[in-house]
């Protein structure tokens, strides 16, 4: 009995927009490699994230159009302390899963048992991942120039993948804005902000935050 | 299913009671975005069922117990409004709901990449607004443009259609009276890259000349579902 | 329903932004987001309703069943009002059965809609002693981004007050149109960073305290009342509230009534 094996021939990229869907066919592998967002299947490449095709020297990849953050070593986040023992605090850092801060590795020394009395459940840490497993769980660390408890400010939100806008090239986005707004600005590699100054101006920087997300092309949410 | 061989569907020229021919699919739009608050989401308007699925992750799966070392656990859930069906729906817990749900996950799992998040936990909602017949399609079709509008990796998109048997004439994308008095009902689910099958599910009675008739609609309509997929998720206008 | 993280900063931030009079978002004290109203949205349903303030967006959508009266009540039909915020509308919302904060939500939509007495119950007779139409309103949430309360309590009414009983599907006489008398609406206050807010937003609510919901009818008259969350109010602030609240079901009930 012969039935239909196949819906229709791979399926090529957009060519207007050069966005494509986890399925698509990127091409033969020859001499190229496989990056981020694309899998080598049966002698092609096929993406597997809704992203922007790029070929970059030998490198295929798919830059991700929405992702969640994951982390790398040496990334700078911010993070939200979520619980601790007798001397660890669960750091949430947006990323699949929490981030654990060792007491060594932390503001300054704390008796054992006292971990909440230096940093409190809820509060946010300015800190680096110290290095991830290949279970993708991380550690972090504050023990570094800048790394420190957030006492004053807020922290906002941004999807990980539009920090390249807010910083902008050359950086030059970002200090406009610091220098129109008068505030402290420290982007994150997570995605969140922190923003410090007067109310007038963290309102502000909001605001451009906002508007930065809502222009977002073919963003997820 | 129960096959109720006296109510004409389908007269002598091949038009079906909603004006379709045998191999023709109802009208499907499909948007993405619709829910603001989740990683990703899709509506999906088929014929007149409706469907809404929202994608939260990867994120850390809780409690503990559900984790897996070695992989993302996949968190499916199908349930249907109480306002989607004619006679109301009453809310709680509903077997057929929870049989999708997990045949649904099934499919799902087969394209995702779990292996790149251990541990953690993708959640994939799936609300059945208004229903009209193949209500699982829908929700596991609209379920892969969720996901892929999350940024979740997956090899490919998975388009679920249902073709079925209606006064002994095979046809493709049963709408509620075929369904309700067909004879047979053949939901599948395919990635349209390969043709390849991660979902299948068959009831009713066929002769094999009808399931690979059955079969060939599926497999005809998934590259039609496919570029409508494709459009919302390129931002291309989806018909 | 997992319980979120509540950021101190977020705490502390909000306080100093209510201490200047000013708001997350840039609105007055007592603005609401942008408010959308859609009805006729559902195919199934014999009354629906789709609203969406700022990013939370909610369906309503009315059902009727038969019913038997009650043996001491034999000419009254009943209305029943049920809510339901799924993993689907938030990060926050477990699977599983409803959370103690989805049924409180639930009744205290319910009990503002039905004390209105808009839905006259006697009228949903229909052989007295033996039938009657029960009214099943369904509140169903799309996303949460704050103020389900009163997203929800907007939708019911408009969904209601387009509602065709359906005899004939029933066989028991011909459609008609559900009588409503009236346009109850709900007002949520939401106390940020030590004052009370109008409509507030998902972060709001995260860092906020106690919330208070008002249902007004159309003479101002007082339908229902719900304090929710810890935290302590005085009478002079729930007498401001009140003040905002008697203005502002005015203004929504005349949106509702011109749709």
């Amino acid at each position: 009995m012969s039935m239909s094996k196949s819906a229709d021939a791979p399926h090529k990229v957009e060519k207007e927009t050069g966005i494509v869907i986890p399925g698509d066919d990127l091409g033969e592998i020859k001499d190229k490699l496989a990056g981020h967002g694309v899998l080598e299947i049966n002698g092609r490449f096929t993406a597997v994230k809704k992203g922007i095709h790029r070929v970059k020297e030998r490198v295929v990849s798919v830059e991700p159009i929405y992702s969640k953050y994951t982390p790398r070593p040496s990334d700078l986040v911010i993070g939200y302390i979520e619980g601790c023992t007798n001397n660890i605090w669960f750091v949430d850092i947006g990323a699949p899963f929490n981030a654990i801060l060792p007491m060594s590795l932390g503001p300054s020394k704390a008796e054992f048992g006292g971990a909440r009395s230096v940093i409190d459940i809820g509060e946010a840490i300015l800190c680096r991942v110290q290095e991830v497993e290949e279970t993708h769980s991380s550690v972090v660390s504050m023990k570094g120039m800048g790394l420190r408890k957030i006492n004053s400010g807020i922290v906002e939100q941004l999807p990980p993948h539009l920090i390249g806008r807010i910083i902008g090239k050359g950086g030059k986005f970002l200090s406009d804005l610091k220098s129109n707004s008068e505030c402290r600005i420290v982007v994150a590699d997570n995605g969140r902000i922190w923003i410090d100054g007067d109310l007038p101006g963290i309102s502000n920087v909001r605001k451009i935050i906002l508007e930065l997300e809502n222009k977002d092309f073919g963003g997820g949410n | 299913m129960g096959g109720y061989g006296d109510v004409q569907m389908i007269d002598e020229n091949g038009k079906r009671m909603d004006g379709r021919g045998p191999a023709d699919l109802r009208e499907i739009s499909i948007e993405t975005g619709v829910v603001p608050v989740a990683d990703g989401s899709c509506r999906m308007i088929w014929g007149t069922n409706e469907a809404i699925v929202s994608v939260y992750g990867p994120m850390e799966a809780h409690p503990r117990k559900i984790q897996r070392q070695d992989s993302a656990v996949l968190a499916v859930e199908y349930n249907m409004a109480p306002f989607s069906t004619t006679d109301r729906m009453r809310p709680g817990f509903n077997r057929r709901s929870k049989e999708i749900s997990k045949v649904t996950k099934d499919a799902l799992e087969s394209v995702v990449l779990l292996e790149l998040y251990p541990r953690s936990k993708i959640q994939v909602n799936i609300e059945i607004i208004s229903a009209e017949a193949g209500t699982r399609c829908v929700g596991l079709t609209a379920a892969s443009v969720a996901l892929a509008d999350a940024g979740i990796p997956m090899t490919d998109l998975v388009v679920s259609v249902a073709s079925g048997k209606i006064n002994d004439i095979v046809v493709c994308d049963l709408n509620k009276e075929e369904d309700n008095y067909g004879e047979a009902d053949l939901p599948m689910g395919i990635l349209p890259n390969t043709g390849e099958l991660v979902f299948l599910q068959m009831d009713g009675n066929l002769s094999q000349e009808e399931f690979k008739q059955a079969w060939d609609y599926n497999m005809n309509a998934a590259s039609e579902v496919h570029s409508i997929m494709k459009k919302a998720l390129t931002g291309g206008d989806s018909q | 329903m997992s319980v979120p993280l509540v950021p101190k900063l977020l705490r502390a931030h909000l306080t100093e932004l209510a201490e200047n009079n000013r708001r997350l978002d840039e609105r007055g004290q007592w603005d609401s987001r942008n408010l959308e109203i859609e009805h006729s949205v559902l195919p199934r349903a014999e009354g629906s309703a789709k609203v969406r303030i700022g990013d939370t967006i909610v369906y309503a959508g009315v059902k009727f069943q038969i019913m038997t009266p009650y043996e001491d009540r034999p000419n009254q039909g009943g209305l029943m009002c049920s809510a339901e915020v799924r993993p689907l509308a938030g990060r926050k919302y477990e699977p599983g059965p409803p959370s103690a904060e989805s049924i409180e939500l639930g009744r205290v939509v319910d009990r503002g809609i039905r004390e209105s007495g808009c839905i006259d119950v006697d009228s949903l007779c229909i052989i007295p002693g033996e039938k009657a139409w029960q009214v099943i309103l369904d509140l169903f949430a799309i996303s949460d981004d704050g103020n389900l309360f009163d997203a929800f309590a907007i939708a019911g009414i408009v969904a209601l007050k387009e509602a065709t009983i359906p005899a004939e599907r029933f066989e028991v006489g011909k459609d008609s149109k559900l009588e409503v008398t009236g346009t109850p609406i709900m007002c949520s206050y939401h106390k940020v960073g030590g004052r009370f807010v109008y409509d507030a937003s998902f972060r709001e609510e995260l860092g906020g305290d106690e919330r208070i919901h008002i249902t007004l009818g159309d003479n101002g008259n007082v339908h229902s009342l719900q304090k929710g969350l810890k935290g302590i109010f005085t009478a002079d602030e729930f007498e401001e509230i009140m003040g905002h609240a008697l203005e502002r079901t005015k203004q929504i009930s005349k949106i509702i009534n011109s749709l």
